[in-house]
Order: structure tokens, then C-alpha cells, then sequence
């Protein structure tokens, strides 16, 4: 009686992926060109350049009010995208919508709008909207709507159905089972994924400006113009502390609604 | 008060729940249902207020057919028929008092309930109906906060808000403990007879089938083998109904 | 209806009710309230401006966006492609220099929370520094092109792997490495055959989810010169070409759905 032989299928498994995971690893690096050389001296040139962002901090002035606006279009969007997204989570809910039609409807578009990043969003809409912080809103308020809403269903499909056959077995209609069955159990998670989602915006907003979007970034724009290094790196330590600022505050917020 | 007119239930696997089931209930009537896991009784009772429709057929509650009723009408319908269910079915996070008001959704003012708005004769009336379950002063509690016995009396208390003309109960009291579960019993029965409430109850444990009921209906294989007087529903009958013996049953259960 | 049961009063509500609505009602009207001084605190073009801008340019988005120039479609392939593989490598290099960083974050490999703090603070500062600047940054100092790209999405991923992995060290059963310790093992062989078996699922979901995320973030990283399909597309945004936008869109859309299906697939094998 010899020892059990090994899993010889788990053991093929394992090495096919990490075959795969060289071979794809492999065709990316030859197709982009990608060399290690770059790699070490981009990382000294890197370095370098860090040192020519010394703050310059008479530029800080300026920087209050795009900031503020900053963080407004981060707000905005977020309220705007929350708003929007609510009925939608419930049309894409296989529990809480009204046929399978309107489900597959609605689960598409949203796939379509989480597959496009919020600078994309801000970019297409900068021209079309005027330049400054409204493309920044509409961006954050689309990206918003399309993850809000996704999580939100990923939510809702996963509640407790009990209370759901109650209210419906005593006569109520769909509106009224969604708000006395459906959101009490998801309010809470919802409310701190929201706040999360806000974190997420503050960091993009910062950026969208330097598509057109409104903010500190349009700041950027004129920085690079120039070649004002110093100001852009006050613009990055400024950046830095209002996103641990709010960083800090969510994370409160949100550790006391859980 | 309640007809079942040959009613069949085919689930959409293939299985047949219910193979032509007639039964007339009498207004009033606290009507206690027993038989094995399997045996319909839960597809029985949900058919009466359709949240599983039957197949062929028909249930018809007062002078209304269930079965042929279209949303609204079925809404109205089941305004008058409260449920109670195994797992209390209770929304957790909310308070006591807001899972009884959710019985009066049917008849409250629709855009007020959504804004959480009741007139104050709903909650004087949901106040009430818990008073009347005897647990008033549990009204501002968050509903997990309770035991399973005041959660079932909540449920309770839902039901009776909706002022129903039928009580539909799907094993009340399978999940508490015998002395909890025969308090909530006697509850159930007693406001059913307060109220005059047509009651059908799905029951496992035999002797507390012979104590509350008016009437006893026994299932097997989606049929009804039994229909009589608790008298009348002697060890032999329920071995008839189990298709077993049940000796075992009587020394685990029914114990008060 | 059953016959009406006696209606008593409304019993008064307690307190702490009382205080909790009154919250409740201050709190919706603090949030509007921030919304509008938001809204009037920006910098925002007079309403004829926006009427004028929307009414001259969105028939033509419209119409652009809804007709995509097929001819490009070749050069979409190309650069979504190469886009691709910028978001692999970006990724792989993200994970490969995330990972042992993340040990410096993770509280119980360390010791203590204190002790795993620099780590975190570490990794929390590289996740703030914005993508797209350090995309800027690669392009001015290593030239443009798809491994500027690569460098500023690996470096910016670790910030968020080493975060993820760290949350995963910590979330591991501690019994493994107290058998290992246990029988005489050393530091090296607890964190060989305690730690990293227990970890290795949910990181390789980790990854693949960030994979998702980067493979959006490149297509953007190409605006500012580190390769992909973001050159092309901005270019054509700002010559206002939005049928050829569109096309670049589509390749873009279909490349994020493909991938996100595969990805979505394996995680859920995974894990």
C-alpha cells in the first residue's frame, strides 16, 4: 500500500494560471515597449523632480477659493448622484422591481455608466456644458449615480425577504413595502457607502480641472502653463490636507452610524 | 366565510403542493390545520390571500374571489387578512410601534405613509392593538431588541391593526419555547374570539391542536385525510394523518 | 372590517424619542442647507452662458455620439489594447511592491497598533497623491508614452493593495501561526506556511478588483501623455470629432465590460 497520490488536476490548475499570468505579463511589457531601463532612471528622474516641487507659498492665496469650490463640486456631486441613483436601485433590484424587462434595462444603463471613469465623464462634457465647475458636478453626479447604484442593489437584493411578504400579504403597494421593509434594512450601510463614495469624489474633483472641470485642478492647468513647479507643489500639499481632512471626518461619521 | 373550491397548487418544479383541496370555514371559526412538513399546509394558507396563487381552482373569502382578483382589488382584499409568520417577519431596525402602523398601510393616506405620516387614529389604534397583546409600553423599542415571544406578539399586534375579517397563521409558534408558545396561543385565540376573527392556524404539535382548536384539519401529500372535532381527532386519527406513529411526537411536544 | 375596537389617545412620546426626531429633522435640513451654500460658493457661468454653450453644442454631441465613425476603429483596437496591457502591468507592479509594504501596515504581524501606523500612514499618503499627477510627473520625467502610465498606476495602486492586504493580514485566523510557533517554527516559516496560504484567495480578488479599476484609470492616465486610448480621445474631444469620440468610447465601454465579466467570474471562484 503506496501514499495517496496528489490532486494532479488542483496542481495543473495552479501552474496553467501562473503560465497565463507570465504569458499576458510578457505581451504587455513587449507591446508597450515597456523597459526596465525606464523604470530605474524614470524612478531618479521621479525623485528629481520631487525636488523642483518645493513649495512656493505665495501661491497659496489663490488656492482658497478654487479649494472650497473644490470640495462644493465633490458635495454636489455626490448629493446629486445619491438623488438620482435612489429610484434606480430599486428598478434594479430583482426584488423590488416591477418585471424583468425593466431590470434588464436598467442593470445595462448603469453598466454603461460605471464603465466610464469620472474625468472621462467631465472631459465629453466639459465643451458642452461651459468649462468650469458644472462639467465637474454633472461627471461626479454620473460616476456617483452609476456606483451608488450598483452597491444599492447589491444591497437590497441581499435583505432579509420575511418583512417584505408581511407588508405585501397585508395589502400594501410596492412603494410602501420599499420604504417600511426595504430601506429600513439598508439605510444604514447605504448612509456610510455614501460618505465613502464622498471621499472618492474629493480626490477625483481635485483632478477634474485639469479637463475642464472646475476646482483646483483648472489651477493645475495654468501651473503646468508656466512651468510654476512651486505653486504646484503648494496645490499638492494643499490637496493632501483637505483629502485627509475629509478622509477623517467620513471615517468619524461613518464609524458612529455602524 | 372562507371557501376552497378544488383548489390545486403546482410549484413551477414540478411539485404538486395541493391536489384538490375543497373546505368551507365558517365565519368566526379558529380553524387549526395539522400535518407533516410537505403536506401543503403552508401552501393551504397561502393561497387564501394569494400570495401563492393556485393553479386551478379557486378561494373565495367573504363574497370575494382571491384567486381572480387583479392588484388593486387584491390589495383591498388583503387589507382584511392578517398574517403571521414563523420568523415573525418583523423589519429589525425599526421600532415596535412603526412595524404595528405597517398594518394600516393599506388604508392610510398614500403619499402621508410614505413620508412615515399616520393619522393619529392609526396610532391610537396601533397602541392599542398592543396593549391589547399586552405589550404597550414596548412600543418605542427597536423590534430585534425584544424576544421571540414579544416579537411574535408584534406580529400579532400588525395583524389585529389591520382590523382584519381573517387571521392567517403559518407555524406562530415553531419558533419559541412550549411556555411561550402556549401564552402566544392563548393570545392568538383570544382576540380572535374578541374580535370574532376567522383564524386558521398551521400547527405541528398535536395536543396544543386539541387545546386551542375549534376544528382540526388534517393534510397529507397535499390532500385533507381529516376534518373534525378536536374530540373527534383521536391517536389514531393523527397516526392517519402522519402516516406514522406518534408516540414520539406526544413525548417531545405539548408539554405547557 | 371587524367591529371597532375602542379608540384611546395617543400616548405621549418619551424623550428620547422626542430628541431623536428633532435630530433627525436638524440633520435633513443641514444637509440642504450645505447644498445650496455649495452650489452658490462656486464659480458658476451666468445661465445664458450655459443656455448658449448647451444650445450651440448638444445636437452636435448628440448626433455625434449616436453616429461612431467606424473607420477608426482599427486605431480604437490598438490603443485600447495597449491600454490593457499599461492597466497589467500597472497592476502587477502595483501588487508586487504592495505586498511586503503591507506587512509594515498590518497590526498583527508587527506587534501593536502603534507599530503598524507609520506603514499605514505610509500607504494612506501614496493613495491621497492624485493618479493623474503622477502620471504628469512620469511623462515629464521618463518621456510619454505607456510606461508612464504603468509607473504612475503601479505606484499609485500599492496605495490602495497595501491598504486592502494589510485589512486582510489582519483578518487572519491566528491558530495557524500558534500551531507553527507552537511546533518550533521560525518568523520566516510562520509567514510562509501560516500567513500567506490563508491571504493568497482574497488577494488575488483584491487584485483583479483593482485590475478593474485601473484598466478605467489608464484610459484616462492617456490624457495627459502616458499612452493608452486617453491621447486619442482627448485629442478628438478638443477638435470636437465626436463621432470619432464615439467609436473610441465604444472600444473603450466593450474592453471595461469584457473585462469586468471575466473578472467578476474568476473572484467569485476565488474566493
Amino acid at each position: 500500500m503506496g501514499l495517496p497520490k496528489a490532486p494532479v488536476l488542483k496542481a495543473v490548475q495552479s501552474w496553467a494560471t501562473v503560465a497565463v499570468v507570465l504569458a499576458l505579463l510578457w505581451v504587455s511589457a513587449v507591446q508597450t515597449d515597456f523597459n526596465f531601463e525606464a523604470l530605474t532612471t524614470g524612478t531618479a528622474d521621479f525623485f528629481r523632480f520631487f525636488t523642483r516641487l518645493a513649495p512656493d507659498w505665495r501661491a497659496l492665496p489663490e488656492q482658497w477659493q478654487p479649494l472650497i469650490e473644490t470640495i462644493s463640486i465633490a458635495w454636489l456631486g455626490t448629493v446629486f448622484g445619491s438623488i438620482l441613483a435612489f429610484p434606480l436601485i430599486f428598478l434594479a433590484s430583482f426584488n423590488t422591481t416591477f418585471n424583468t424587462p425593466v431590470l434588464w434595462v436598467t442593470r445595462s444603463l448603469l453598466t454603461l455608466l460605471r464603465s466610464i471613469p469620472d474625468l472621462l465623464f467631465a472631459a465629453i462634457l466639459a465643451p458642452v456644458l461651459v468649462i468650469g465647475p458644472l462639467p465637474g458636478v454633472a461627471a461626479l453626479t454620473l460616476f456617483t449615480l452609476a456606483i451608488i447604484a450598483k452597491f444599492g442593489s447589491e444591497t437590497v437584493e441581499a435583505i432579509d425577504p420575511g418583512p417584505l411578504e408581511a407588508l405585501r400579504a397585508a395589502g400594501a403597494t410596492r412603494t410602501q413595502v420599499i420604504v417600511y421593509a426595504v430601506i429600513p434594512q439598508v439605510a444604514a450601510t447605504m448612509t456610510s457607502y455614501v460618505l465613502y463614495v464622498f471621499e472618492i469624489n474629493v480626490r477625483s474633483s481635485t483632478v477634474l480641472g485639469l479637463v475642464g472641470g472646475g476646482g483646483i485642478g483648472m489651477l493645475l492647468n495654468t501651473y503646468l502653463a508656466f512651468f510654476d513647479y512651486g505653486a504646484i507643489g503648494v496645490l499638492i500639499i494643499v490637496t493632501f490636507a483637505v483629502v485627509i481632512l475629509i478622509d477623517q471626518v467620513s471615517n468619524f461619521v461613518r464609524t458612529r452610524l455602524l | 366565510m372562507i371557501k376552497f373550491q378544488d383548489v390545486e397548487v403546482t410549484y413551477k418544479t414540478g411539485l404538486k403542493a395541493l391536489k384538490g383541496v375543497s373546505l368551507e370555514i365558517p365565519r368566526g371559526q379558529f380553524v387549526v390545520i395539522v400535518g407533516l412538513s410537505g403536506a401543503g399546509k403552508s401552501t393551504l394558507i397561502r393561497t387564501v390571500n394569494n400570495l401563492v396563487p393556485p393553479s386551478a381552482g379557486e378561494v373565495i373569502v367573504g363574497d370575494r374571489s382571491v384567486t381572480r382578483a387583479r392588484a388593486a382589488e387584491l390589495r383591498r382584499i388583503r387589507s382584511d387578512i392578517g398574517m403571521i409568520f414563523q420568523t415573525f417577519n418583523l423589519v429589525k431596525r425599526s421600532t415596535v410601534l412603526r412595524n404595528v402602523l405597517a398594518g394600516r398601510l393599506s388604508d392610510a393616506n398614500p403619499l402621508a405613509s410614505l413620508a412615515g405620516v399616520f393619522s393619529r387614529s392609526d396610532i391610537a389604534l396601533a397602541h392599542d392593538c398592543l396593549a391589547r397583546v399586552g405589550i404597550p409600553e414596548k412600543a418605542y423599542v427597536r423590534a430585534d431588541a425584544l424576544s421571540g415571544g414579544q416579537q411574535q406578539r408584534v406580529g400579532i399586534a400588525r395583524a389585529l391593526a389591520q382590523r382584519p375579517e381573517v387571521m392567517l397563521a403559518d407555524e406562530p409558534v415553531a419558533s419559541l419555547d412550549p411556555p411561550t408558545s402556549h401564552s402566544v396561543m392563548q393570545d392568538l385565540k383570544r382576540v380572535s374570539r374578541e374580535d370574532g376573527i376567522t383564524t386558521l392556524v398551521n400547527l405541528h404539535f398535536i395536543d396544543m391542536a386539541r387545546e386551542y382548536a375549534d376544528r382540526i384539519v388534517g393534510m397529507r401529500d397535499g390532500l385533507i385525510v381529516f376534518d373534525g372535532t378536536p374530540e373527534e381527532a383521536s391517536d389514531e386519527a393523527f397516526e392517519n394523518i402522519y402516516g406514522r406513529s406518534i408516540d414520539i411526537e406526544k413525548d417531545l411536544r405539548g408539554a405547557a | 372590517m371587524a367591529q371597532p375596537a375602542p379608540v384611546s389617545t395617543v400616548p405621549p412620546r418619551p424623550p428620547r424619542v422626542r430628541r431623536m426626531l428633532v435630530l433627525q429633522y436638524l440633520l435633513v435640513i443641514g444637509l440642504i442647507a450645505i447644498t445650496i451654500i455649495a452650489w452658490f460658493s462656486m464659480d458658476l457661468p451666468t445661465f445664458q452662458r450655459v443656455v448658449r454653450g448647451f444650445q450651440t453644442s448638444l445636437m452636435r454631441v448628440i448626433n455625434g455620439l449616436l453616429n461612431p465613425d467606424w473607420e477608426i476603429l482599427p486605431l480604437a483596437w490598438r490603443s485600447m489594447l495597449e491600454t490593457l496591457f499599461m492597466a497589467i502591468l500597472g497592476t502587477f507592479l502595483g501588487a508586487v511592491l504592495a505586498f511586503p509594504l503591507s506587512f509594515f501596515g498590518a497590526r498583527n504581524l508587527l506587534g501593536s497598533n502603534a507599530a503598524s501606523l507609520p506603514g499605514k500612514t505610509v500607504l494612506v499618503g501614496i493613495r491621497t497623491f492624485p493618479e493623474i499627477l503622477l502620471a504628469l510627473i512620469f511623462v515629464a520625467a521618463a518621456g510619454p508614452g505607456p510606461t508612464a502610465g504603468i509607473m504612475a498606476m503601479g505606484i499609485h495602486s500599492i496605495g490602495f493593495l497595501g491598504k486592502v492586504f494589510a485589512d486582510v493580514i489582519e483578518g487572519i485566523d491566528p491558530g495557524p501561526s500558534e500551531a507553527i510557533r507552537a511546533s518550533g517554527g521560525n518568523q520566516v516559516q510562520v509567514f510562509l506556511f501560516a500567513v500567506v496560504p490563508q491571504v493568497i484567495p482574497e488577494v488575488m480578488s483584491l487584485v483583479l478588483y483593482r485590475f478593474e479599476i485601473n484598466l478605467r484609470n489608464a484610459a484616462v492616465l492617456g490624457m495627459v501623455g502616458a499612452g493608452g486610448i486617453g491621447l486619442p480621445l482627448i485629442q478628438r474631444i478638443q477638435y470636437r470629432l465626436w463621432d470619432e469620440v464615439a467609436t473610441l468610447l465604444f472600444m473603450m465601454v466593450a474592453f471595461v465590460i469584457v473585462v469586468d465579466a471575466i473578472s467578476s467570474f474568476l473572484r467569485r471562484r476565488l474566493v
